[in-house]
């Protein structure tokens, strides 16, 4: 989507041509109109014109957040034109690499937090200011944002990542559902995940081998979710991606206990089906919005997502989120990832002072961006949380519990094969039972042996 | 002799009922493609599929219509694919004619060529494609889009076997009555070809209408996206049902579908079929 | 396209300049499961899916061609699935081939329980195989459909007075004139199967567990999402000779048809 000029920038644009002048007479005019009152403002700001290009994804309340925040900054800031294209999730990172491989990458562009590493291991970013973006220093910033998230934002001591949106997942049950079978959603929660089986055993509906309701569901449909949803796993047993000298060990003893977990779901408690699943790659949570299974663990979900596929749902309001299960009831942690605003380091210096400004400017007002975005939380730490309308939000503290101890996603340049090869051995061990070890084995030995060929350029 | 007739006859009706049950079975996912996206969003998943809907819901198509710009993106399909199917016209008649009636050293090689360029994958020359249109300053243009696909290697295979089996007698009476090389290939060449130009047009456009991978690596703005493109990307709103996603797709076929119909019996000769009977 | 030779020598990730590796990205994918099973899995679906087009065009082409009325229309029917947009195929398929899909309502009474077609890594493939064969076998039942409608009739009506059966007939007369538009059939058929990619893209991602992932898909993956262009142009190279190797036997089969 792209955005176009308003008057006031044709106005003080410098290479007006007389022609072009005749032409925007009508919009001359209504300029002209519009600047009397503010006169100070525009000669105060008749700076040098700076277009900009900027690349963001689609999600229906992020995106429009985005680009209404972007716009009001451009009448706020005449000589700045900006050119907003969207794309879809999957796409924008491939897009912006091969824009940066033909020269036509963007100035500026929002990132996923686990791409991080990529962008930085090929100098492709451009380290940002902390005056420019609001913060007296480097250390007022890194204090003011989630520790988790801020460790992949911030490089060297430059700050390469500007935070947007920041949230852990948070397990979503079906409170109708619930109390059918008995359970009670408040003093029933699973804690940990031998009570999660036991629980989704017991909401499990089959006729003869086709599940009418599965009790709860992993996702299965990218890469992306299963890193997601088995990272906290990983975590919870003492596992770990990597070793000190890069060995990628998910094949160990705790990788395989968390894989074990991880499929006691078909195999154990006979309470998933993942073959059978309508979700896509938009809408994960399909099959628990359609309430085909009963709990789903989930970024956070805004009303608005689920009053559009099950609007029942969301009028009742018999959903509830809960805090993740953890191999043992304290450690209940999520993953948690998030979105930052970065600056291309092949832009223009003024190019890269407008943008930063831009973002400052993007999330000025954290309570308005609450309000157009719950429930998705923001890395901030200060300006919205003691808000009534943040605290008045249904399950707010699991939501905010969950960003606040979640585990980040590894941090590693080979991001894309890790998660391809972890995604692949979780389809062989939960849709074609294959033993566990040896497809962590072969996941391991994939890994390694591209992060053999990142080592050598 | 009346036996065979009657023979015939019977025949000629008798076949016809398995045949037609295997056109039907052909036709099933298309004839599904075309129910679902009357269905209501709920009944996709259902265990037995209905055939014909309790409810229509022919609001999926307007609702499907107003995701994205599909409006636009069908447009911007029709443009390309028409500059597609039009240079495709051009461009390998002229290299089908180039290479069946002029003997020169290396034809045979350039054929082989030719032909091996085709072989190819797109996402191979992806990068370097993509780099040449960037110099000619295309991105983000209808011609971009259409550029490499304006000629095809089984399109020019296509031409020259065609035109290798027009006598080159003709040409030479027509040369020796004094005609120029352009008279004799509209006024001789082209009406003997147009079966075969009938079979080029409709693969050539239905290749560009498929395109999917190209078109996502050279557009970067939405105002020049392509139905795959807006198809593929369908639902990344909270609130698309698959049932819309099929609207899509029907309308996708109907101008394939048409162009096929009109180019049928073109179509039938430039395979070799007006002996078909039936 | 030669830079894509070029490229298969060097080690180049999109945005520093390629550097020159040399073989080495042939030995380290000689070495790399992926790659092999990538390989394997190529050369299954051009096989498999090939010997079924055949077979089904073939089967197609007779059963139109025996004068029966309306036969024009059955043909117009039939062709449909190769008009039909590429990605309105997958998609539909995808939906078709699901556990609860319209596949598996058809085939249940007939005794199959609930079958996971693309979940399934002995299964997935021939899944893929199945669409190609819906999608390219109309295209050479009509190539099928040409030749025989082109075997001229006096062959069967001498065949008839000398008293031979149908069944017969096919095997000494028919299926002989066809041998040569057979091997047209299988050489064009691979050549369309080896540059496969949107149907296992978009119908299975290449899952699961990489049952279903073809060399072009590779190709597309180590390129773009891990941005490893060298490695990928070694893979495409690959690609190429195996496509060579057919593009080979169809100009064979050109040059000695036109110097009959």
């Amino acid at each position: 989507m792209s955005t176009t000029m308003s008057p006031e920038t044709t106005l003080t644009q410098q290479s007006l041509t007389r022609r072009r002048a005749l032409q925007r007479f009508g919009a001359l005019g209504l300029g002209a109109a519009a600047l009397a009152g503010v006169p100070t403002r525009a000669r105060a700001q008749a700076k040098a014109p700076v277009k900009l290009t900027f690349w963001t994804w689609e999600n229906p309340q992020q995106r429009p957040y985005i680009v209404n925040r972007i716009n009001m900054f451009m009448q706020k800031n005449p000589h700045v034109q900006v050119d907003v294209q969207v794309f879809t999730f999957g796409d924008l990172g491939k897009k912006v690499s091969v824009g940066f491989a033909t020269g036509t990458a963007p100035d500026g562009y929002a990132t996923g937090d686990w791409l991080m590493p990529t962008w930085l291991a090929r100098n492709l970013i451009a380290p940002q200011e902390a005056k420019l973006l609001g913060y007296p220093s480097v250390d007022a910033f890194r204090k003011d944002h989630a520790d988790a998230f801020v460790q992949g934002s911030i490089h060297d001591g430059k700050i390469y990542g500007f935070p947007l949106w920041f949230y852990g997942f948070a397990n979503y049950l079906n409170t109708k559902q619930y109390r059918e079978v008995g359970l009670d959603p408040e003093k029933d929660q699973p804690q940990t995940w031998a009570q999660l089986g036991e629980i989704a055993k017991r909401l499990t509906i089959k006729q003869g081998n086709k599940f009418t309701r599965q009790g709860f569901k992993f996702a299965m449909h990218a890469a992306q979710w299963t890193m997601i949803q088995f990272n906290p796993i990983v975590a919870q047993c003492g596992g770990q991606w990597f070793d000190t000298s890069g060995k990628c060990t998910i094949n160990n003893e705790a990788g395989v206990k968390a894989m074990t977990i991880r499929a006691s779901f078909v195999r154990q408690y006979g309470a998933e089906d993942p073959a059978d699943t309508i979700a896509t790659n938009p809408l994960p949570q399909m099959d628990w919005l359609k309430e085909r299974c009963a709990i789903f663990s989930c970024h956070p979900i805004p009303p608005a997502a689920i009053k559009s596929q099950n609007p029942t749902m969301e009028a009742e309001h018999y959903y509830k989120a809960v805090l993740m299960p953890g191999v043992t009831t304290d450690k209940r942690y999520s993953s948690c990832y998030g979105f930052n605003l970065v600056v291309s380091a092949r832009a223009s210096k003024d190019k890269q002072e407008a943008l930063q400004d831009m973002y400052r400017f993007i999330l000025a007002d954290p309570v308005d961006c609450w309000e157009a975005t719950a429930p998705f939380t923001m890395a901030r730490k200060s300006g919205w949380t003691d808000s009534p309308k943040v605290k008045t939000f249904p399950d707010v503290q699991a939501i905010i519990a969950a960003k606040d101890t979640g585990v980040f996603l590894p941090r590693t340049p080979v991001w894309t094969e890790l998660a391809d090869a972890m995604h692949r051995a979780t389809q062989k061990v939960v849709l074609n039972n294959a033993d566990i070890k040896g497809a962590l084995d072969e996941a391991a030995a994939e890994v390694d042996r591209a992060t053999a060929e990142f080592k050598k350029g | 002799m009346p036996s065979r007739r009657r023979r015939g006859l019977e025949g000629a009706w008798l076949g016809l009922l398995p045949l037609a049950g295997l056109t039907m079975l052909f036709l099933l996912p298309v004839i599904w493609m075309v129910t679902t996206s009357f269905q209501a969003g709920e009944k996709m998943f259902q265990l037995t599929t209905e055939w014909i809907p309790s409810v229509w819901h022919p609001e999926n198509y307007p609702n499907a219509l107003s995701r994205a710009k599909f409006p636009l993106y069908f447009f911007n399909s029709f443009v390309v694919s028409g500059l597609v199917m039009a240079g495709n016209l051009i461009f390998c008649t002229l290299a089908g004619y180039g290479l069946a009636k002029y003997r020169f050293p290396g034809d045979r090689f350039l054929l082989l060529v030719i032909l091996s360029t085709l072989m190819l994958p797109l996402e191979v020359t992806l990068v370097p494609t993509f780099l040449i249109v960037h110099k000619f300053d295309w991105l983000n243009t209808y011609q971009g889009i259409a550029g490499p696909l304006l000629i095809d290697a089984f399109g020019v295979f296509l031409m020259r076997q065609f035109m290798l089996k027009i006598p080159s007698d003709y040409l030479e009476a027509a040369r020796i009555d004094g005609a120029g090389e352009l008279r004799i290939l509209t006024r001789i060449i082209i009406p003997q070809c147009k079966p075969a130009l009938a079979v080029l047009a409709i693969f050539a456009f239905r290749d560009s209408w498929d395109q999917f991978l190209w078109p996502l690596a050279i557009v970067s703005r939405d105002e020049l996206r392509t139905y795959p493109l807006g198809l593929v990307r369908f639902g990344e709103d909270y609130g698309n049902p698959p049932t819309e996603q099929m609207a899509i797709a029907v309308l996708a076929t109907i101008p394939v579908f048409l162009l096929f119909v009109i180019l049928q019996r073109g179509l039938r000769s430039g395979f070799g079929l007006s002996g078909l009977k039936g | 396209m030669l830079w894509a030779f070029w490229l298969a020598f060097t080690s180049y990730d999109m945005v520093r300049s390629p550097r020159f590796v040399g073989l080495e990205n042939f030995v380290s994918l000689s070495r790399d499961p992926i790659f092999t099973q990538a390989l394997a899995n190529t050369l299954v679906y051009i096989a498999g899916s090939t010997a079924v087009i055949l077979a089904v065009a073939l089967a197609l082409a007779l059963a139109i061609n025996t004068r029966t009325r309306g036969a024009r229309y059955c043909l117009s029917g039939i062709f449909l699935s190769n008009i039909m947009p590429i990605i309105a195929v997958c998609l539909v398929w995808r939906f078709l081939f699901h556990p609860h899909g319209l596949v598996n309502q058809l085939l249940s009474p007939f005794g199959f329980g609930r079958i996971d077609w693309l979940t399934s890594e002995s299964l997935a493939m021939p899944a893929i195989i199945g669409v190609t064969v819906w999608r390219f076998a109309p295209y050479f039942m009509v190539i099928f459909l040409a030749a025989l409608v082109n075997i001229p009739g006096e062959f069967y009506e001498a065949a008839a007075i000398d008293g031979a059966s149908g069944l017969r007939r096919f095997r000494y007369i028919t299926l002989p004139l066809l041998y040569p538009v057979m091997f047209f059939v299988v050489v064009v058929s691979a050549l369309l199967c080896a540059r496969i990619f949107l149907m296992p893209y978009i119908i299975t991602g290449g899952g699961p567990g990489g049952a279903t992932r073809v060399l072009s898909m590779l190709i597309y993956e180590t390129g773009f999402s891990y941005m490893k262009m060298g490695r990928a142009a070694a893979i495409s190279v690959v690609l190429f000779a195996i496509a060579m190797v057919f593009t080979l036997l169809q100009m064979r089969l050109f040059m000695r048809g036109e110097e009959d």
